[in-house]
């Protein structure tokens, strides 16, 4: 069993962040320390428990690990004041918590010394982990699961900005309603989501280019793109920075940075490939729900850690 | 420990400051998190263990529950949160766990509690979903063991209690066949073949919790908690949380709440906080709100003495 210490430090503003600090049974003080951050409006301990087996093998491959809530979420304090799900994300998707994460970082230098870090999370910790990277040049690795290049403010019109591979999905699913009456009804009453019927449907009439030389999605597409995601992550590749970036098969978040920020940056991207190691969980879901999905997650994360340097890289080497 | 003043939580930043305190304890060899919340001024209201639904309805009902804890603590009642084996930041996994397990946890928190609050005479249980039927369970052990003494005569809320274990995990299991219509695009194994994989000795997952053997049959039983006379001397608050007024009265929990001495049923309306809804539920307020203003009664009943606590009941 690891030893857990808790943890309780305030932010900016004077709220309290609570949190557990995981230690190896042998601390190797040369590697950095691991932070893993909150998705959404999750506690610490991730959906489903998401990262109490990804703690345990860092602990295991001998990081100490920080988890740790994030003001008005968890047992933090402090309050949130939306109403709606989707601000709380958006909000976070344009950096609310970068200032929680740096008060952490900051903890951490202050109590056990260290000034080495890899931040990590999934969802909203992901996109918080890489804003706080350009910030934070102490950063020097990201393990990012499910990283997501969108807003959330455009939850309320998501069928605008289906990627490609959604509208299929879509499509697909259509096919299979064909006989379902209840599918008729909603079609024959205006229940119907006639846009993406449409859309999804036009595809199989005009054709676009193959996938090798897929144009970037198109400005509709892009619009609801989260604009801080391009400059944080140049910046953060361009200093040296490694990139984890595992998504789920199944989850609209792998499409998403495909057609929305990959095809649309793949010249600018050419420099840094050998800084990111891009994985994709097959068939998993947004939050890795399946034994199997998390086991290969952890695995995954694992194999990624032994490439990383296990010294601090040399800035002026970046 | 930490001075928490509540910041800018508009309805509760004129309350006094709580005191708050995350730990570590345990039950044999299973490190268990708990945390305090206390009231600056110790009083003589009862101290309350909350006890917190299975799985991911914990996560998503997690701030409601730290905002009821640190209303209480504002209002005077020491408070004792934890995680479950298996939840939160505790140790072991879900198929490590069984009502007993449970069971167990909750009687270790609320020994742990007495030992960090001494001066407790009584401990009253809060607890929604399956984390309302352990507390329901507990209680009724309380009468033939001495340890539970404290929890005889005190407070037990419910909050929307799991009474059929079977229903609610074939609800569950149905939650394992929307991840299969997802990512597989049909179902693969339906809840029966899950259901006895699970009997099997293999473990099915559900939203990342695998449930295993001892779990499914220890609490996945018709009659999890039953409408038959209770032994709880306490005043009990069963509480039904419905959305909307076309949902109708629950007969089983006002059965429940007759089948305790002093027990009342109440309904509030609140959204499912417990699953994933679009609102950002930080609050249950009608649900917080009728929970303390009966609390504050039974208190005022208790002050008043037999006689009147005696009228109350039923109300």
């Amino acid at each position: 069993m690891h030893k857990v210490d808790v943890t309780a430090f305030p932010n900016a503003q004077g709220q309290t962040l609570y949190g557990t600090l995981h230690h190896p049974a042998e601390t190797n003080a040369d590697l950095p320390v691991v932070v893993l951050l909150s998705p959404g409006v999750k506690m610490r301990v991730g959906p489903g428990r998401l990262y109490v087996p990804l703690t345990q093998m860092l602990n295991d491959a001998g990081y100490r690990v920080l988890r740790f809530d994030f003001h008005g979420l968890g047992d933090a304090g402090g309050e949130l004041q939306e109403t709606q799900l989707a601000d709380v994300y958006n909000h976070i998707e344009v950096g609310r918590y970068v200032g929680d994460t740096q008060t952490a970082l900051q903890w951490l230098r202050q109590h056990l010394g260290c000034e080495r870090f890899i931040l990590g999370g999934l969802c909203g910790g992901a996109i918080t982990a890489l804003l706080t990277a350009q910030r934070e040049p102490q950063v020097e690795a990201l393990l990012s699961l499910g990283m997501t290049v969108t807003l959330a403010s455009n939850a309320a019109t998501p069928a605008k900005y289906l990627t490609r591979a959604q509208l299929d999905s879509r499509r697909q699913g259509y096919y299979k309603r064909l006989l379902q009456p209840k599918s008729w009804l909603r079609l024959l009453t205006f229940q119907s989501e006639y846009g993406v019927i449409w859309r999804s449907m036009k595809r199989l009439v005009i054709k676009e280019p193959p996938p090798a030389v897929q144009s970037p999605a198109t400005i509709e597409q892009r619009g609801n793109a989260n604009p801080l995601f391009p400059s944080a992550y140049f910046a953060f590749l361009q200093r040296g920075g490694k990139a984890l970036m595992l998504f789920s098969e199944k989850d609209r978040l792998q499409s998403e940075y495909e057609e929305k920020f990959v095809a649309a940056h793949q010249q600018q991207l050419l420099p840094y490939q050998a800084q990111i190691h891009q994985h994709i969980v097959k068939d998993a879901n947004h939050v890795l729900s399946f034994t199997p999905w998390q086991q290969e997650m952890v695995r995954v994360c694992q194999d990624w850690l032994g490439t990383l340097p296990a010294r601090p890289l040399n800035r002026s080497d970046a | 420990m930490i001075h928490h003043l509540l910041h800018g939580c508009p309805t509760l930043q004129r309350l006094p400051p709580v005191i708050e305190t995350p730990f570590f304890f345990s039950r044999e060899q299973t490190r268990l998190f708990g945390f305090l919340h206390l009231p600056e001024q110790s009083g003589t209201l009862p101290g309350l263990v909350l006890s917190h639904p299975f799985a991911e309805e914990k996560l998503w009902s997690h701030r409601v529950m730290i905002s009821l804890a640190r209303a209480l603590a504002a209002q005077g009642y020491p408070v004792l949160r934890f995680d479950y084996m298996g939840a939160g930041d505790s140790d072991g996994t879900a198929p490590d766990t069984s009502l007993d397990t449970h069971l167990s946890d909750l009687k270790a928190a609320i020994a742990e509690f007495s030992r960090r609050v001494p001066t407790l005479s009584a401990i009253g249980l809060i607890g929604l979903r399956l984390g309302a039927s352990f507390a329901a369970l507990i209680a009724e052990q309380a009468a033939a063991d001495e340890q539970l003494a404290a929890l005889r005569h005190a407070p037990l809320i419910l909050w929307e209690p799991v009474l059929d274990g079977e229903g609610y995990f074939q609800e569950l299991l149905r939650s394992n066949l929307s991840t299969q219509l997802a990512v597989y695009g049909k179902v693969v194994e339906n809840r029966e073949a899950l259901t006895a994989r699970i009997l099997g000795g293999e473990p099915v997952n559900v939203d990342g919790y695998d449930i295993g053997k001892a779990l499914l049959e220890s609490c996945g039983t018709p009659t999890l908690v039953n409408t038959a006379a209770k032994q709880h001397q306490g005043p009990t608050l069963v509480m039904q949380i419905a959305a909307s007024k076309a949902q109708k009265d629950r007969e089983d929990l006002a059965a429940l709440a007759a089948s305790y001495s002093q027990g009342t049923c109440q309904r509030a309306a609140e959204q499912p906080f417990w699953r994933e809804i679009k609102p950002f539920y930080a609050r249950a307020e009608q649900l917080q709100s009728l929970t303390l203003q009966w609390l504050k009664e039974q208190h005022a009943g208790a002050e008043a003495g037999p006689a009147t606590q005696q009228e109350s009941a039923h109300a």
